[in-house]
């Protein structure tokens, strides 16, 4: 086993991180184990729970949208189920993300482990649920007869954007949530807005020109758009919009992971 | 371990040491007022109100630890000895300098970090041993015996939450150190569990050393560092005040802190006494301890010789007085209370000043905070001309190893040995 610790070693740290990660995936893969346990294991309806969730939330959105507000979207319900998914793992993963990092720093002070493994245990946390929501979307597309496309190979490079997106500005937000206590409070209060200004419950058509503009200025709208160009509409994503979401994911990454390893030093450092 | 021995005797800088501390700093920033939200800190931060104040916890270590070596660190409270554990166990990055070790290190400073009280004993083993390094497979290897060890076989698959402190702690300290580690770092030996438990905990950190486990120990009983130590560490206010054997640094900062103790009850014994009562027609006006040379002390050792002053003056000629002292323990104890006239000391006429001496010439009494009383009464006591109360404090203190631990005193006594059977040669001692 590589045993060494040199706290003046050359390199990068953030490059150091990863090293350092893969050698404590065995406690990675257990604390993304025992959050999927005990989340599954207090409730007596468990998974189902899950599972239903998302349908009832749908079955909600459907009516009160396109009964109230009137727009017409070809199976709607399908449509809102995907916005929510990739709405839902964002905001559920940054949301825990803060949550688990202020119990882990108070670890960090304690002993040593990598300090980025908090938040990516809570990202492949939110990626497990993710995929486990994924089955009543399968069986709403089947009861809607939506067509399967082949486009939904290319889901897996959606999700690791999506997961890239999310583990970077998780890490950013997260760190900063250590430092000041009401930085939770104003983050819900931040993500009810963004959820409204991601293309989720309306398609962007129906906006006015000038407020769609500042929609695109919303990076999760970019990677929401890939998610329903394969699902929903099952047409192959152009090749700039993948450009675009491979960009903002990999940059979010990179800085986060970037702003984290050279910050975390400090976390053990707080009173 | 194999493979690290071999590696590291190729490497020419190590030159041996598992531990190398290169001028280590660790500064706290310590925020002059709590600025607990980040609306706060902006609007503080624009109008450039945030403050912080520096604390050094360590300043400037250097420091090598051979493999195998047992270091003691020693030091008030304060002084940056968990400080400089954590910084070994790499949970502090230093502020600036560099440490660097190799091999596997086991930090007995928290036991049972991360446990989930959720989770079962179980479980919790796996979650422990993750935390500290361990893979899953040296887990599944050691699962039995860390089971066994602990003692908790019975409640292993219980929740954790259904344990008591002393179990979770015998839970963590069997985890920790599962595996022999290359570096050991110990916070004090650890009080965990019952007495069995204890014991049986000290004897693997013995086996550890044994089989060469290079160990970092914090203790504040300097009986313990002189007992397991090769080495000593002396840290005050941060800085490493001197490292070297442990006979000598002990004696060292015990002279020292036996020196700071000194001057504060040397400030306590000058104070008028609390506890004061009686006509002060004879007056007690001035009382000192010293040593026999005449030197006034506060702390004395077991065995040395103590001479208690009383200075009196007397206001109006009496005959037949007793002068008589006290001494007790601090829990109240009362050891010995002697006076002159149970000595048969004829006290003649006093008038004006003088002075009355009590000598120890064999101070029996062992560690401890002990008070001398002093009084001055007429011959059948019914008189009190004047009365302190447990008023003049002095410490023993006991650093020799091989002197007397149990009890308040020491009788001095001699052991004897005979034996039945029929051997050459006498036995002696």
């Amino acid at each position: 086993m590589h045993n060494e610790y040199d706290s003046d070693a050359a390199g990068f740290p953030a490059i150091r991180e990863l090293f350092e990660l893969w050698r404590y995936r065995d406690l990675l893969r257990l604390i993304v184990n025992n959050s999927v346990k005990t989340r599954y294991k207090r409730s007596v309806l468990g998974i189902i729970w899950t599972l239903l969730n998302p349908l009832l939330n749908t079955l909600v959105l459907t009516i009160a949208f396109s009964q109230i507000l009137r727009f017409q979207v070809y199976n709607y319900p399908i449509y809102i189920l995907v916005g929510l998914l990739v709405w839902n793992f964002f905001a559920q993963t940054t949301t825990h993300a803060m949550n688990t990092l202020i119990w882990g720093s108070s670890l960090l002070k304690r002993i040593y482990v990598p300090r980025t493994i908090f938040s990516v245990s809570v990202v492949g946390n939110g990626l497990i649920n993710f995929c486990l929501a994924l089955i009543p979307l399968v069986l709403i597309m089947l009861v809607m007869k939506h067509p399967f496309s082949p486009t939904l190979t290319l889901l897996p490079v959606a999700i690791i954007f999506m997961a890239m997106f999310t583990l970077g500005f998780t890490l950013m937000i997260s760190t900063l949530a250590v430092y000041f206590v009401d930085v939770v409070e104003m983050f819900a209060i931040l993500l009810s807005a963004w959820f409204y200004l991601t293309p989720i419950i309306y398609p962007i058509n129906i906006l006015p020109e000038k407020i769609a503009e500042i929609v695109k200025l919303n990076p999760v709208y970019y990677i929401l758009q890939l998610f329903q160009s394969i699902i929903y509409l099952g047409e192959w994503p152009s090749k700039e919009s993948v450009l675009i979401s491979g960009i903002i994911s990999s940059f979010t990454f990179l800085v986060g992971w970037w702003f984290f390893t050279k910050r975390s030093d400090e976390l053990a450092y707080r009173i | 371990m194999s493979w690290h021995t071999a590696f590291r005797n190729q490497e020419p800088d190590r030159a041996g040491s598992i531990i190398d501390l290169e001028k280590v700093s660790v500064r706290y920033k310590v925020p002059q007022e709590k600025i607990p939200s980040l609306k706060e800190y902006v609007i503080r931060w624009l109008k450039r109100e945030v403050h912080y104040q520096d604390f050094w916890a360590l300043k400037n270590i250097n420091l090598k630890v051979d493999s195998g070596e047992v270091v003691g660190i020693i030091g008030p409270n304060g002084a940056g000895k968990s400080t400089l554990l954590k910084v070994v166990a790499r949970v502090l990055k230093p502020t600036t300098g560099r440490i660097r070790t190799f091999g596997h290190i086991a930090p007995l400073l928290e036991l049972g970090a991360g446990f989930d009280p959720e989770l079962t004993g179980r479980e919790n083993i796996y979650l422990n041993g993750a935390i500290l390094g361990y893979s899953k497979s040296e887990i599944n290897e050691r699962l039995d015996s860390i089971v066994e060890f602990s003692g908790l076989q019975e409640f292993i698959d219980a929740p954790l939450r259904t344990y008591s402190t002393g179990m979770f702690a015998r839970l963590g300290f069997s985890v920790a150190t599962a595996k022999r580690p290359d570096v050991l770092i110990v916070d004090e030996i650890l009080g965990v569990g019952d007495a069995e438990f204890q014991t049986r905990s000290y004897e693997r950190i013995q086996e550890f050393r044994a089989s060469g486990t290079t160990i970092l120990l914090v203790s504040h009983s300097m009986d313990r560092v002189e007992e397991m130590c090769s080495k000593v560490v002396w840290l005050d206010g941060g800085e490493l005040v001197s490292l070297g054997s442990p006979k000598a640094i002990i004696s060292d900062y015990l002279g020292r802190t036996t020196h700071k103790e000194a001057e504060r009850l040397a400030e306590k014994i000058h104070r008028e006494p609390l506890q004061r009562w009686g006509n002060r027609k004879i007056e007690i006006t001035h009382v000192y301890i010293t040593d026999g040379h005449g030197h006034e002390q506060a702390v004395f050792r077991t065995g040395e010789k103590v001479i208690l002053h009383m200075e009196y003056e007397a206001h109006e000629a009496h005959t037949s007085l007793i002068f008589g002292i006290a001494i007790h323990h601090q829990d109240g104890t009362h050891i010995t209370g002697p006076n002159t006239k149970q000595a048969g000391l004829e006290i003649p006429a006093l008038e004006g000043k003088g002075r009355v001496t009590y000598t120890i010439p064999y101070l029996p009494l062992l560690e401890g905070l002990y008070h001398f009383s002093v009084a001055v009464v007429n011959q059948d006591d019914s008189e009190i001309f004047d009365y302190h109360d447990r008023a003049y404090p002095f410490r023993v203190v006991n650093y020799l190893a091989n002197s007397e631990k149990y009890g308040l005193m020491t009788l001095s006594g001699e052991w004897g040995l005979s034996t039945d059977q029929q051997q050459t040669g006498n036995v002696s001692r």
